[in-house]
């Protein structure tokens, strides 16, 4: 196939905005940005990008929550011919400055003192926010390509260091027209996606929007630590499509009411990111029958490339399958080891500046290219893959992927800890849990507080261990490798009040 | 009532999984200090909202407000004094 027409993803708000300009584009909190204003700030911070030093291909840094601003920062990275990358603010600093530095942001837009700015990353140059939207906005024709990165994801690496996602702009556009076709997107419908700008969950209600002219619903962070307001939120704001982690639908089905009337306008609800459990799934169903619920599944490398529409009635006692491949991506199963290969239009570049990981990502089957997904599957008589399990050390966590080599590596970073191994077990009700059992320097033992404290200084909190367990020696096997197996059964029993 | 104390006793038995070996003083930060977490703030409001008869709107939850022992007893006393101011 060639390059298809129009996949540019700032092209597709430029187009919308001529053609309904005052249909609106964001909503969040009842405040409402039509596409012309929308267009007209993004073009305006555009400006104040290049006039900072920002040139084509270069990076901008978001350290932002997900906002209307944000937004707005995101095409206005687009415009200038740059690429955008999302960093929550809530990382702890010394991450968010490593993941600046790693991507080489020319900017960051960022909230510093309550006060939100562009900030030069080398050297001096900030300009207000404000003073930003009023500069004269710049549209211009950038001369780019499908190929040009759009977005750069990071992602756990099990070494120490998150690592990079370079996704192209004809690699997110893959996906959100197939979404688009898909689930029958268009200007009538209100588009919502609770995860944070780093998920690439968030690639489809906002670029949904600009290519369809549907009104992207903005749902405040703050709202998903409560169930109920999320429910509330969803309603009053008549979303239509959702694409959350299954663990968000989940809350608001058991606490926040969302089958006792609190979803009249949805239509469309679409969850990825963790394995979804096939009788909460069921409930669901039952309980929104009219709602149409599919289970979309791929690593971030890829973004989506299989999926599957839950059938009325499905057999709950199943494990839910992540389905077929997408039209746009090409998907295949190692017969020995049974780890799925996912390539195809939606396949991400490679890791930014990581020649080596990138080459060790990917495997060249019958002259295609393939993303090695580390995910073990099973193939059906229907021709529907399963999710099994993984054959390295990568966890989900609410939708969070978590290299543990990468807690590891923290926690050893401690000058109290002298070795560290952690596991993921399963502990009821809260999911997936993080126990690291670790073994201190006899003189300067730090206290489970402090080695905590270390963590949430160095890791998103996603990443923090829940437990921490100090003991005298780390278990080994006989080839002196940590035995992880009696670990986890430790973290497991110890969980059942053993 | 002693909010802290009962706020305290709830943490350590359902949210700190770490066992006893844990102390809480006033001021450790909970969520910022990576001892409960999203889902443990949920069930940590569902327990304040119960016990104390409160019900918290939205924004007025978040990492900021609710970090330390102080700060939950801060404003849970005032929803109390503003409950008890309406009814």
């Amino acid at each position: 196939m060639s390059e298809p027409e129009g996949c540019l993803l700032h092209e597709w708000l430029l187009r919308t905005a001529r053609e309904s300009p005052d249909a609106v584009a964001i909503l969040e909190d009842g405040r409402q940005t039509s596409f012309r204003e929308l267009l007209k700030q993004a073009g305006s911070v555009a400006s104040a990008f290049i006039e900072l030093g920002v040139r084509q291909g270069d990076r901008v840094g978001l350290v932002l929550p997900k906002t209307t601003e944000s937004i707005v920062a995101v095409f206005a990275s687009l415009f200038a011919g740059a690429s955008y990358v999302p960093i929550h603010p809530r990382w702890p600093g010394e991450r968010i400055a490593a993941a600046l530095e790693d991507c080489g942001a020319a900017v960051a837009v960022a909230e510093s003192e309550g006060v939100l700015g562009v900030r030069r990353r080398n050297g001096d140059g900030t300009v207000e926010w404000k003073q930003a939207l009023s500069q004269s906005p710049v549209i211009r024709p950038v001369a780019q390509s499908a190929a040009d990165p759009a977005i750069i994801l990071f992602t756990s690496g099990s070494t120490g260091s998150p690592k990079g996602v370079v996704l192209s702009h004809g690699a997110v556009s893959a996906f959100v027209r197939w979404t688009a076709q898909e689930f029958q997107i268009d200007s009538g419908d209100r588009v919502a996606s609770p995860s944070p700008l780093g998920f690439d969950l968030s690639t489809f209600d906002i670029f949904g929007m600009a290519l369809c002219g549907a009104t992207c619903v903005v749902v405040p962070e703050s709202f998903v630590w409560m169930p109920r307001f999320l429910v509330q939120y969803l309603r009053d704001s008549r979303i239509t499509c959702w694409y959350s982690v299954p663990s968000i639908l989940a809350g608001m089905y058991q606490d926040g009411g969302l089958a006792d009337g609190g979803a009249p306008d949805l239509r469309v609800a679409l969850f990825a990111g963790e394995v979804f459990s096939s009788p909460k799934v069921a409930l669901l169903q039952a309980a929104l029958p009219n709602v149409v619920w599919a289970n979309l599944y791929g690593p971030t490398e890829t973004n989506v490339v299989t999926w599957y529409r839950v059938p009325p009635g499905f057999d709950s006692s199943e494990p839910l399958p992540i389905g077929k491949a997408c039209p746009y991506a090409e998907v295949t199963m190692d017969t020995e080891t049974g780890e799925l290969l996912a390539g195809g239009a939606s396949t991400m570049s490679g890791y930014w500046n990581r020649l080596e990981e990138t080459a060790r990502a990917f495997i060249d089957l019958d002259g295609k290219r393939y993303y090695r997904t580390g995910d073990r599957v099973s193939s059906g008589p229907s021709g529907d893959y399963t999710f099994i399990g993984r054959l390295d050390r990568q966890v989900k966590r609410r939708g969070f992927r978590i290299e543990l080599g990468e807690i590891e590596a923290v926690l050893a970073r401690h000058p109290g800890v002298v070795e560290a191994a952690a596991v993921a077990y399963d502990s009821g009700d809260r999911g997936t849990a993080i126990a690291a059992f670790v073994r201190l320097a006899p003189r300067e033992a730090p206290s489970i507080i402090e080695i905590k404290g270390h963590c949430a200084r160095s890791l998103p909190l996603y990443m923090a261990p829940d437990r921490v367990v100090i003991v005298e020696n780390i278990p080994k096997g006989n080839r002196g490798k940590i035995d992880y197996a009696s670990l986890k059964k430790a973290a497991e029993d110890s969980n059942r009040g053993d | 009532m002693e909010i802290k104390v009962e706020v305290r006793k709830y943490l350590i038995e359902n949210l700190m999984t770490d066992g006893p070996a844990i102390s809480l003083g006033d001021t450790t930060p909970l969520i910022t200090g990576g001892l409960i977490d999203s889902i443990g703030m949920i069930s940590l409001v569902r327990f304040i909202e119960g016990r104390f008869g409160i019900v918290f709107a939205p924004r007025e939850i978040d990492a900021q407000r609710l970090d330390t022992l102080d700060e939950i007893e801060s404003l849970v006393s005032k929803k109390l004094t503003q409950a008890a101011r309406a009814s």
